[in-house]
């Protein structure tokens, strides 16, 4: 008995989850947090799977959820993934997609997506429709802990997996259906108390207040954190992007920048102080959010060795910065658009006018991407991101018996023609150096260091060839690949997940 | 709020509860039914309810707070006031009204138990009707007046030059009564970019032979087209040689060269072509 026990111990010991070294180090045998580490590359070393054999890749196990569409990517750690749905947490067995545990909770609140939960030690962190943070026994899905962060009857939800970082969560908050301030909360990791708070939105006196014309229209908000950032533990800084301003069509009742809307900010975790921030679409009126997933890549630039931070954001524009200072280094449209004028000697791009939505219509082009988590491989130094292209008809809507405007949209847009693509940007500059159109749509990517790009194209998941975009894997699902590949080794063994609307898939090499 | 408006909310909230819950409510034109959000509850109420109450609140309540609850002559905005979105079945809206707030200004306002619940049948309908715009575009009954601010004139003249419509239409012919055919905000949009144009394809595979039909999908693995006979029949793409007839094709073109002026003075001209 006593020697059973030892076992025991040593087992659990040796099975300790998520630890902070683990967080710093590339994953292989497990993906600790949403983007596999923290630099938000969504890049796997491993090479087991390559383009010399990808072509034979099959299926290795499949689990049906049961549910809406899975806009996660999934974490393993020590051989079990975990992976989530609105309201829905599941344990699976890595190897053989058994369940282990599965927790559900029936929640209010906005359900369009939960895009992952996060580990640290033994425990699971995840936010809800209902805008609460709770935290689960990794061995059981039993709950530990629950707490609200914000009111979902105003239009609050959480669906960005959280950020473990030192001793804190950084939790994003979602809400585009309310004129309401978004804001990033630091939260304590051992019982979810508050520690800081970022408003996205200044109050009035504040830096960035002069960007608005007043207190009330100001008090409508915007700037949601609603997709995962990164950090940089040398620096002690965090990088996230903030939502689109509100009333998202209606420029004319908010002039000015609105600050900190459609922003990147560097943000000091130990405070939350804000640090530096840039703007990639100021006084934005076409939904052209932040909200993408920021890369900090350690390379050259202009031959000297330099601390970057690589951004395709959803204003069409591609920004390299150096990421300690915020010093605006390349901003370039990455595709069509006729928004802009050009770029402000921060390096954001100066807004045109005769874009704004009218009662009458704006025709407007842009190139654009959104949540669909990027990658950025450092053998093939390209920075990889899912776009769209396209042209549309933007009308402002005043309320028509008041004749203001009174909803967070303000107007709406037809779009005539759009395609969508994955561009492969050089990440010095920003230039395509490849790109494939009818790829993507709605889903992240995964490179690795077989040389490859995981995504999806006209229905089809497809493996490419990360140095030319050729493809050398695909297959018919039955679905979408709705949230972002991953990978990890077990036991010798190559696999990479993608979720494909409510089932997981998990692919290997034939054993 | 103008019956116009509400067109369009209606047929949104439609499309929301067609695929949140798989039904139809279009068979009772006199339901109204905002749903806020992915899986928050839609709130339904009768077009006369909403009606009702709005006239009551208009008469009752819309000087201080505004026609629409949305603010007005020192009263704060009822769509986002925590009393209202916290609200269980109407009591506390009924207290307020009941009993004022004097701490705030607000005084009692003598109202029946029917007209306090017809105000909070539509404070509550219109929560959710604002909270429910996302995606909001112009319904099809949109104003002409609004989108009618160019020249038709110039329109012509561009429809003629460099626009090259000419090369493909004609106002005598294809066109002629286009604007009879739509509704002014699908004109604007048609004429930029049509939808629901057939593309045809020539398909030869290996061994020579030819198939004709509508393209239904081309992409880098398969070709499908639907045959004279109805079928559709698909190949892979790498097998086949494809050729087809992108009617299309102008209209892209021009998509990159628009001027708003240009969309407004087109659009002006084709509204003459009744």
């Amino acid at each position: 008995m006593k020697l059973l026990l030892g076992l025991a111990m040593t087992a659990s010991l040796l099975q300790q989850g998520v630890d902070t070294g683990m967080l710093l180090q590339r994953p292989t045998t497990n993906w600790p947090t949403f983007n596999g580490d923290y630099t938000g590359q969504h890049f796997s070393p491993l090479k087991q799977i390559n383009t010399t054999n990808v072509a034979t890749l099959k299926l290795a196990w499949s689990f049906q959820t049961h549910q809406a569409a899975m806009k996660a990517t999934p974490l393993v750690v020590d051989g079990v993934a975990y992976f989530s749905v609105p309201d829905h947490v599941w344990a699976a067995d890595a190897r053989t997609g058994r369940q282990i545990w599965h927790f559900s909770r029936t929640s209010s609140g906005d359900h369009l997506a939960s895009r992952g939960v996060a580990m640290f030690k033994d425990r699971i962190y995840f936010g809800t429709p209902d805008a609460h943070l709770i935290a689960l026994d990794a061995r059981n899905g039993k709950k530990v802990w629950e707490v609200e962060v914000a009111d979902w009857k105003f239009g609050y939800y959480i669906s960005a997996a959280p950020l473990v970082v030192k001793d804190k969560l950084l939790v994003g908050m979602s809400g585009d259906q309310l004129n309401m301030p978004g804001f990033l909360e630091a939260r304590d990791l051992n019982d979810g108390k508050p520690v800081w708070r970022w408003d996205a939105i200044p109050k009035p006196g504040e830096p960035g207040s002069e960007t608005w014309p007043n207190a009330e229209i100001m008090a409508r908000g915007g700037g949601m954190t609603w997709v995962q950032g990164v950090y940089d533990p040398a620096l002690n800084l965090t990088y996230w992007g903030t939502g689109n301003p509100h009333p998202v069509y209606a420029g004319n009742v908010r002039r000015g920048a609105n600050l900190f809307t459609c922003s990147l900010v560097a943000l000091d975790v130990d405070t939350g102080k804000m640090k530096w921030y840039i703007q990639t679409s100021p006084h934005d009126t076409h939904d052209r959010d932040a909200n993408q997933t920021p890369i900090l890549i350690d390379g050259d630039y202009q031959g000297r060795p330099r601390k970057l931070l690589a951004m395709a954001s959803r204003s069409g524009y591609y920004f390299l910065l150096d990421r300690a200072t915020g010093e605006s280094l390349v901003t370039v449209p990455y595709g069509g658009q006729n928004w802009s004028a050009g770029v402000d000697e921060r390096g954001q791009p100066i807004p045109k006018p005769d874009v704004e939505p009218t009662v009458d219509g704006a025709f407007f082009e842009g190139t654009t991407t959104n949540w669909w988590t990027p990658s950025f491989s450092p053998d093939t130094s390209l920075f990889y991101v899912n776009a769209s292209h396209g042209f549309s008809i933007a009308y402002l809507m005043p309320n028509e018996e008041t004749g203001k405007v009174e909803d967070h949209q303000g107007g709406g847009a037809t779009s005539l023609w759009s395609e969508s693509m994955l561009l492969a940007l050089d990440y010095r500059t920003g230039k395509v150096r490849w790109s494939r159109t009818g790829t993507g749509g709605g889903n992240g990517l995964l490179s690795t260091a077989g040389g490859l790009v995981f995504t999806n194209e006209s229905g089809h998941l497809v493996a490419l060839d990360a140095a030319s975009g050729k493809v050398l894997w695909h297959v018919n699902p039955g679905g979408s690949l709705t949230g972002s590949p991953m990978s990890y080794e077990l036991g010798g063994r190559q696999f990479v997940l993608t979720p494909i609307d409510g089932v997981l898939y998990a692919w290997a090499l034939p054993e | 709020m103008s019956r116009r408006l509400f067109c369009a909310t209606i047929v949104l909230a439609a499309g929301v509860a067609l695929s949140l819950r798989a039904q139809q409510d279009s068979a009772n034109p006199n339901l109204l039914r905002f749903c806020p959000g992915l899986g928050i509850p839609c709130v339904e109420i009768t077009r006369q309810a909403y009606d009702r109450g709005h006239e009551q609140f208009r008469q009752s309540c819309g000087f201080c707070h505004g026609p629409t609850a949305a603010g007005g002559n020192g009263g704060p905005n009822l769509i986002f006031s925590a009393v209202i979105r916290r609200d269980n079945q109407g009591a506390d809206i009924t207290k307020v009204i009941q009993e004022g707030r004097p701490d705030k200004g607000m005084p009692v306002i003598p109202l029946t138990p029917t007209q306090i619940a017809d105000i909070v049948g539509y404070l509550k309908a219109r929560v959710a009707e604002v909270d429910k715009t996302s995606g909001l575009r112009p319904s099809r009954d949109y104003d002409l007046k609004k989108l009618l601010t160019g020249n038709a004139e110039l329109g012509k003249a561009y429809f003629n030059g460099p626009g090259q419509c000419a090369t493909c239409h004609s106002p005598t012919g294809d066109l002629k009564g286009i604007a009879t055919r739509y509704p002014p905000i699908e004109l604007q949009a048609r004429l930029m970019y049509p939808t629901g144009v057939r593309q045809d394809a020539t398909v030869t595979d290996a061994a020579g032979k030819q198939f004709t039909g509508e393209l239904v999908q081309q992409d880098a693995f398969d070709v499908t087209i639907r045959t004279a006979d109805g079928m559709q029949r698909s190949w892979p793409s790498r097998t086949v040689k494809v050729e087809t007839t992108d009617r299309l094709a102008k209209h892209r073109e021009l998509l990159s060269k628009y001027t708003n002026a240009d969309v407004h003075n087109l659009f002006a001209y084709l509204v003459t072509l009744q």
